[in-house]
């Protein structure tokens, strides 16, 4: 054990020369909270599991590299799943754990844990059959390790080799939200009798991370971003896109949500989970985004948008989004075009 | 103020909300008469065609800075309040007596608008009408002189405090002093939703707040025309309430970037004039008063003293509050009870053990020496409450806050052995420090406070959550467990301290024997 301390201080050493924000990103996953919230999250860790448990043939004598392995959950199922060596990698400190558990478990020999980040660490192998992942942030994007992942795809991973998964789709759908975007964003006209509209802005320019009522969302879901893992670049990470939301009930908009879907194309049945408000909890919620104004919706009428999405120029983790709407009604009174600016930090 | 964030960050203005600017009605009393204009242009185009007065042209002559246009303002004011006339041509002379730093006119709106004035005289020498008044450049020359206007709020509380403290020191240095420094943008825009995000949580816990709003406002009598400090301010709020109570002066001390929030929202209340917000540790910060009547904090941490800003209360307290004054909270009694939920247990310790078929044991590693902070309900109580501090704020010094203190607790309830204990903590609000210290065994619902009009409020398992939740110290399971049925009992020692490493961290030790006889020890930290 002592070597892994070691290895621990140097770790700790070499965070010590990071940024702020980006030695905060990886500490922050070194406390076992994120840990166990990640494992319990029942959706997220079974559907990695049937991908690869039920896909033996797939994963058989493979070399398989686990981006971002955290406590090595997904390495031990490719392992499990027959695969000749897994490597795990991983910047935070969680690896010396997950070096624990791989032991414990007697898989020792057939995972290799590597600590630092993907474009600094030398892999035992020059190229890998599988890439593993679970990369995913709130609203996709938000400090995601797609970036590492497409790094890892480019650098080691053979022609005709697999992602697991391979496709992000991110949605989006109008909601009915008046009660809770009073008690978030109204809060600040009154606090105790002050005005604290100062806040108010803030609050209104942050997207929200939290579960949405399936019975709230009044239209249809739109995709508004798929990202085929094979194929998309970085580049493709920074985006601005026109959609249409077609109102399915009278009602009024207050937001949008989004959320992501995710897909295993690459199994032998298709294996995929989404994380919507029409589905099971998982960790990442959804992310709503509070308009300043009300629309006032009918059945059948549609409301366009664009939507710019791209990481911050001074902070590549933050996202600047920015989303402009415009309601097209018969009845002129009820027009509505407007935009709001918003950044996750 | 469990949450607290300290770290430091940017007062760029990008985040600041100045809607409300445009809505604002300022008023801008003339130098000659009691006339007030809406802008410091009409002010002055009023003392140039009725007075013969160009106030523009003088400080351009002169060459004048913020400090010495500040000086120039009051000069004139002084002269007209005097009734004296003014000298043909003002010299630098005329005013360079550190007095004139002190407002001739209380909250003169003049000063807050001051840096405007300089930026149209010192920018292109023209007239503000003559400037290029296309739409994009007006806007963006709007944005500007918002965030100018924020900063010289900021300058402004400091040049008040400057001038109410002393008139002997150097300009220079209090300029420096102006929220002005560039810092890491990264670190600002990591923090800007955390911090948010915490006022937002402290404000809605309504056990918190409303119990400083109680006090506050059901004893106006106390705080009618008093000065009070409030360490930590935060957003403000206890600060305005204060100032709502009929306060003389508030002085409100953080230093967080939150400050620039709690500025606006005073502002934004009216309430300037009576709130001076004052950026940076209480240790470090100069007040503009020798002494005050009452202080008011929120200073409680997770099991009370964890991240405590308490020595920095106690540091005021010694050092700024009347030997008569009050501290509000005065009290506070921290309590230990035994727990035993197999349930948390089973979800968060024992869940290790098998993880979708794989052994994570080591998950498990120093997990029975890390305190976790959770709202355990009343149920998982398994003994009765030991309250095994008081603290009484008015009278203990720091040293009292590291303490061994015995307990011991009579089992309520057959368990099969104690998984670990709660801790948690009431606080009193008392009217006054001769008011007796309400002894340990007294709690929110039993403290006879309607009498003498004081508030309490708890924390623990069988009052409504707050966001200090509860302290648990989940223990190491017997090795042979023992069925333990009432009456039987626990007693031991529980030890409070800060690790060597680290002071804002805590270690909670307490040793324990159980109704076999079984002597054990544990140490459990937070942070």
């Amino acid at each position: 054990m002592s070597g892994d301390k070691m290895e621990v201080e140097i770790a700790e050493e070499k965070m010590k020369g990071m940024e702020h924000s980006e030695q905060h990103y990886f500490k922050s996953y070194d406390h076992h909270g994120i840990h166990e919230e990640m494992l319990k999250d029942e959706v997220r860790t079974r559907s990695y599991m049937n991908a690869i448990v039920q896909n033996k043939h797939i994963f058989k004598d493979k070399v398989v590299l686990d981006v971002g392995c955290g406590t090595a959950i997904l390495s031990m199922f490719a392992a499990k799943a027959g695969a000749k060596h897994v490597i795990g990698v991983d910047m935070s400190t969680i690896i010396f754990k997950a070096r624990e558990i791989v032991e414990a478990n007697g898989l020792s020999d057939k995972i290799t844990l590597l600590q630092g980040k993907m474009e600094e660490v030398e892999l035992p192998f020059p190229k890998v059959d599988i890439i593993i992942s679970e990369w995913m942030g709130y609203f996709l994007l938000y400090e995601s390790m797609l970036d590492t992942v497409l790094y890892a795809r480019d650098t080691y991973l053979e022609k005709d080799g697999l992602i697991f998964p391979d496709k992000a789709t991110i949605f989006f759908a109008g909601i009915e939200d008046g009660e809770y975007k009073d008690e978030k964003i109204g809060f600040w006209n009154d606090v105790y009798g002050f005005d604290y509209t100062p806040l108010k802005s803030t609050a209104l320019s942050e997207p929200l991370v939290d579960t949405v009522d399936v019975k709230a969302v009044v239209t249809n879901p739109t995709p508004v971003l798929t990202l085929d893992l094979y194929t998309c670049t970085v580049a493709d990470l920074a985006f601005n896109v026109n959609f249409q939301l077609d109102v399915k009930r009278d009602d009024f908009i207050h937001a949008l949500v989004s959320w992501f879907d995710i897909d295993f194309t690459a199994c032998h049945k298709p294996i995929r989970f989404s994380t919507g408000p029409h589905t099971k909890y998982t960790h990442w919620k959804q992310t709503v985004f509070y308009f300043e104004d009300v629309l006032t919706v009918q059945e059948g009428e549609h409301v366009q948008l664009n939507l710019d999405v791209r990481p911050n120029s001074k902070n590549r983790r933050d996202l600047d989004i920015r989303i402009a709407y415009d309601l097209e009604a018969q009845d002129p009174t009820r027009l509505a075009k407007g935009s709001s600016e918003y950044r996750m930090c | 103020m469990s949450l607290h964030n300290d770290s430091e960050g940017s007062d760029e203005g990008e985040w600041l909300d100045v809607e409300h600017e445009e809505e604002e009605t300022v008023a801008i009393t003339s130098f000659f008469d009691a006339q007030t204009f809406p802008t410091v242009v009409a002010m002055l185009d009023h003392c140039k065609e009725h007075h013969a007065f160009d106030f523009a042209a003088c400080l351009k002559r002169l060459g004048l800075d913020f400090h010495g246009a500040v000086k120039l303002i009051n000069y004139v004011r002084d002269r007209v309040k005097q009734g004296l006339s003014l000298p043909a041509e003002i010299s630098l002379g005329d005013f360079e007596d550190e007095r004139f730093l002190r407002p001739v006119l209380e909250n003169d709106a003049l000063i807050f608008s001051l840096d405007e004035v300089l930026e149209t005289i010192q920018g292109s020498g023209a007239d503000p009408e003559t400037k290029d008044a296309s739409p994009d450049s007006l806007s963006a020359r709007n944005t500007e002189l918002e965030e100018e206007l924020e900063k010289v709020r900021g300058q402004f509380a400091n040049y008040r405090l400057a001038v109410e403290q002393t008139l002997d020191r150097r300009w220079g240095d209090e300029a420096d002093a102006a929220p002005t420094q560039k810092k890491d943008d990264s670190a600002y825009y990591f923090e800007s939703y955390a911090a948010h995000e915490i006022h937002e949580t402290m404000l809605k816990d309504a056990v918190r707040t409303d119990a400083y709003r109680d006090f506050i406002y059901g004893n106006k009598h106390i705080f009618k025309d008093k000065v009070v400090l409030d360490i930590g301010c935060g957003t403000g709020i206890l600060s305005m309430f204060c100032a709502k109570a009929g306060a003389k002066q508030v002085i409100a001390v953080d230093k967080s970037d939150i400050i620039t929030k709690a500025r606006e929202n005073v502002f934004n209340n009216g309430l300037s004039n009576v709130i001076t917000l004052l950026r940076g540790a209480i240790e470090d910060v100069q007040l503009p008063v020798d002494k005050v009547d009452i202080i008011v904090s929120e200073w409680m941490g997770y099991c009370l003293l964890y991240e405590a800003m308490l020595p920095s209360v106690l540091y005021a307290r010694d050092k700024y509050l009347k030997p008569d004054g009050l501290l509000a909270p005065s009290s506070a009694t921290i309590w230990i009870a035994p727990v035993a939920d197999s349930e948390y247990v089973s979800d968060h310790i024992s869940y290790w053990r098998d993880v979708y078929g794989f052994d994570m044991k080591s998950m498990q590693e120093g997990i029975y020496n890390e305190a976790r902070v959770e709202a355990m309900p009343e149920s998982s109580v398994c003994g009765e409450a030991f309250p095994f501090k008081v603290l009484d704020l008015h009278t203990i010094k720091t040293s009292d806050l590291q303490f061994t203190a015995k307990w011991s607790s009579k089992l309520t309830r057959k368990v099969d052995g104690v998984d670990g204990f709660l801790i948690w903590f009431d606080n009193f609000f008392a009217t006054s420090r001769s008011e007796p210290v309400p002894a340990p065994e007294t709690t929110p619902t039993t403290w006879d406070k309607t009498a003498q009009g004081g508030v309490a409020f708890t924390t623990g398992p069988y009052g409504t959550v707050t966001h200090w939740r509860q302290g648990l110290l989940i223990a190491p399971p017997e090795e042979t467990p023992v069925m333990t049925a009432s009456p039987a009992s626990l007693s031991g020692e529980i030890t409070f301290e800060a690790p060597e490493d680290n002071a804002r961290a805590l270690v909670l030790k307490t040793s324990w024997t159980d109704p076999e006889g079984h002597t054990r020890n544990q140490s459990w930290q937070l942070k």
